[in-house]
């Protein structure tokens, strides 16, 4: 009927993370290879992150690294040459370079177009089918008409997020690190990092008169993330009608139990809405989402305006 | 022969660029670039610049490299056409399916893929010769060791702007939405061309929110240490040299926003610099020092002018935004 995906950063979060309101799991976090553990820069780890999730009945994707320089071509050959030896459902990239080195392998799983991908048309989408991928996720500034448009013109499957922080930059090198007050310890690159993106990192735009941000960003030391949460709980018949299946809630960067209570919310929404039910009260959903949201709800650019608008139901 | 391309930001800076000693030129066509339409020529202008060009020997590249609505393709493809037909000898692109489009149609074009398609290896160049780029525009950031590596991967022409950042930080251009997340409308003209206000990747102005004052908020604790988020980019010189000897092919002068009196110093100092460093195996830069610092200065003096000006309109667009908001969201 749908697929909901969500994210998934390492084994540990895996162990102890409640992600059975998903259909699927993107395994890895695609910006930072010096995540602790992360499955996009640990080959080793990759078995058995795939074993947990196809046991609980799931897919398996894997996130390779997004922007790699020449000289973090050979560690991701060496992630790509392992995974390919194992049942992954799908690999997703964001570098052509890297689309372009599966290629080589002879690729035969599904290819996923991860959201630093640039997909903007639908003929776009043509040029990366014929390199074997699959599955797109659309810029995020593209509204839900020119998504809709892409999927009937280029029959691929698209991604659509529906909840969680928008990916708005993505960095080479770790932000939080090189703007830390206290002088970090450890350096971006060197393996020596003292993981200070651990802590919540928020950008604010600066008021002179002291009173509230009116502008903030999340950052996640290599990527930084828009500060209110999308939200299309609202929506869900409308992307049903628009013949849309497949759902992602962004996880990386959120606290324990966000992925847990967000995905219960929209299975529960889009399970309603694809079987033609009237729409609830959202007002109890639409509560706890805000709740979780420290600086608010957004819809993106779905409904083309800028993108930390929100638009209700009516 | 290294080719020296410089911007056209308007008529007046097209031919004075060439006038100046620029191999070529480049301009972007109203709604169709990475630049505000204040920085970018009509079709009337366009076809002045190209005859201007081709009646001096020199060469026209028309910048179209906005990342479209799959709707606006044809429209795309149509006018890409005409300016071949005009004399256009190339065209920068960023979107991978306008520029298959491009190619099946007009195999003889050059095609320049653009700094847009946000490069980071030698592999990305290796997918995008496949797919028909003549030349790629490569990033501002890139080593000298980088370049030479991308271009011992293959026979495609190497361009490279003339101002660059340190290595690292945020990509950008290629991989950033920050503006229009802030501030953003869509519309379509009469036409039926979508204009994407506050969106650089969709032909709309860059409103350089990166360049306000931010601060670190950790963990519920607010630090003030003011800062941008991204490095600008600074004219350099020093090492063009070793640039050339990496094989770059294609030199570009940044400035397609800028007055047309600085952009026309900056490409007599760097002709002269390109033509002093292709005349002897072991240049004497250090004349162009001084004349490259003073354009150093008045570089930044108009950026910042633009930078404050576009800041304010993305400031005042948030705004209205935020004061139309439903408590929900708050």
């Amino acid at each position: 009927m749908f697929e909901l995906s969500t994210d998934v950063g390492n084994l540990k979060e895996l162990r102890e993370g409640d992600f059975s309101a998903y259909d699927a799991i993107y395994l890895g976090d695609f910006s930072c290879p010096e995540y602790p553990n992360n499955f996009s820069s640990h080959a080793d780890l990759l078995e058995a992150g795939l074993q947990h999730v196809h046991a609980r009945g799931q897919k398996a994707y894997l996130r390779l690294y997004a922007v790699p320089g020449n000289d973090d071509l050979a560690w991701v050959g060496d992630v790509i040459d392992t995974a390919l030896q194992l049942p992954f459902d799908a690999l997703e990239v964001h570098n052509l370079g890297v689309l372009r080195m599966l290629r080589e392998r002879s690729c035969t799983a599904p290819i996923h177009l991860g959201v630093f991908g640039n997909l903007y048309t639908h003929e776009t989408a043509k040029v990366l089918k014929d390199f074997g991928v699959t599955r797109v996720y659309p810029n995020p500034e593209l509204s839900l008409d020119e998504v809709r448009y892409i999927a009937e013109h280029a029959d691929v499957e698209v991604l659509v997020p529906v909840h969680g922080k928008i990916p708005l930059v993505i960095s080479e090198t770790c932000f939080i690190l090189e703007h830390s007050e206290d002088g970090a310890e450890g350096a971006c690159g060197d393996g020596s990092c003292s993981y200070q993106c651990t802590q919540d990192h928020w950008l604010k735009r600066g008021r002179g008169d002291g009173s509230r941000a009116d502008w903030s960003l999340k950052d996640t030391g290599r990527m930084t993330l828009s500060g209110k949460d999308l939200c299309m709980v609202e929506h869900g018949g409308r992307l049903a009608d628009m013949g849309l299946k497949h759902f992602y809630v962004h996880n990386k960067g959120e606290a324990p139990g966000y992925a847990a209570a967000v995905g219960r919310i929209y299975r529960d929404a889009l399970t309603r809405a694809f079987a033609g039910e009237a729409a609830p009260d959202f007002a109890p959903a639409l509560d706890t989402l805000a709740g979780l949201a420290r600086e608010g709800l957004c819809n993106g650019y779905y409904f083309e305006g800028a993108g930390q608008r929100y638009i209700g139901r009516n | 022969m290294v080719m020296m391309m410089a911007p056209g930001g308007t008529l007046e800076m097209a031919k004075t660029v060439l006038d100046e000693g620029a191999d070529a030129v480049y301009v972007g066509v109203v709604g169709w670039s990475r630049r505000g339409a204040q920085d970018e020529l009509n079709d009337d202008e366009i076809r002045h610049t190209i005859d201007y060009a081709l009646a001096r020997g020199k060469e026209v590249r028309v910048v179209v490299n906005t990342l479209p609505s799959s709707t606006e393709l044809p429209m795309f493809v149509e006018r890409v056409e005409r300016y071949a037909g005009w004399g256009a000898q190339g065209f920068m692109i960023s979107d991978l399916g306008a520029m298959r489009l491009v190619k099946e149609r007009l195999p003889h074009v050059n095609v320049h893929t653009s700094v847009g398609c946000g490069i980071t290896n030698y592999e990305d160049v290796r997918f995008l010769r496949e797919l028909g780029a003549d030349y790629v525009v490569l990033p501002y950031r890139l080593s000298v060791e980088e370049i030479r590596q991308i271009k011992g991967a293959g026979k495609v022409g190497i361009e490279v702007f003339l101002f660059k950042t340190p290595s690292g930080g945020k990509i950008c251009p290629g991989k950033c939405n920050m503006s229009s997340y802030f501030s953003f409308r869509r519309w379509l003209d009469t036409e039926g061309k979508d204009h994407f206000f506050g969106s650089a990747s969709r032909g709309g102005d860059c409103l350089r929110v990166c360049q306000t004052e931010w601060n670190f908020n950790v963990d519920d604790i607010d630090y003030r240490m003011p800062m941008t988020i991204k490095t600008n980019p600074a004219l350099w010189l020093e090492e063009l040299p070793d640039y050339l000897a990496a094989g770059v092919d294609c030199l570009k002068v940044p400035g397609r926003d800028r007055s047309a009196v600085l952009v026309r110093d900056i490409v007599r100092v760097y002709r002269r610099a390109v033509d002093a460093i292709l005349e002897t195996d072991r240049p004497d830069l250090s004349a162009f020092a001084s004349e490259l610092e003073t354009l150093r200065g008045r570089w930044m003096t108009e950026r910042n002018r633009r930078d404050n000006r576009l800041l304010r309109q993305a400031i005042d667009e948030s705004a209205r935004v935020s004061a139309e908001a439903p408590a929900v969201t708050q």
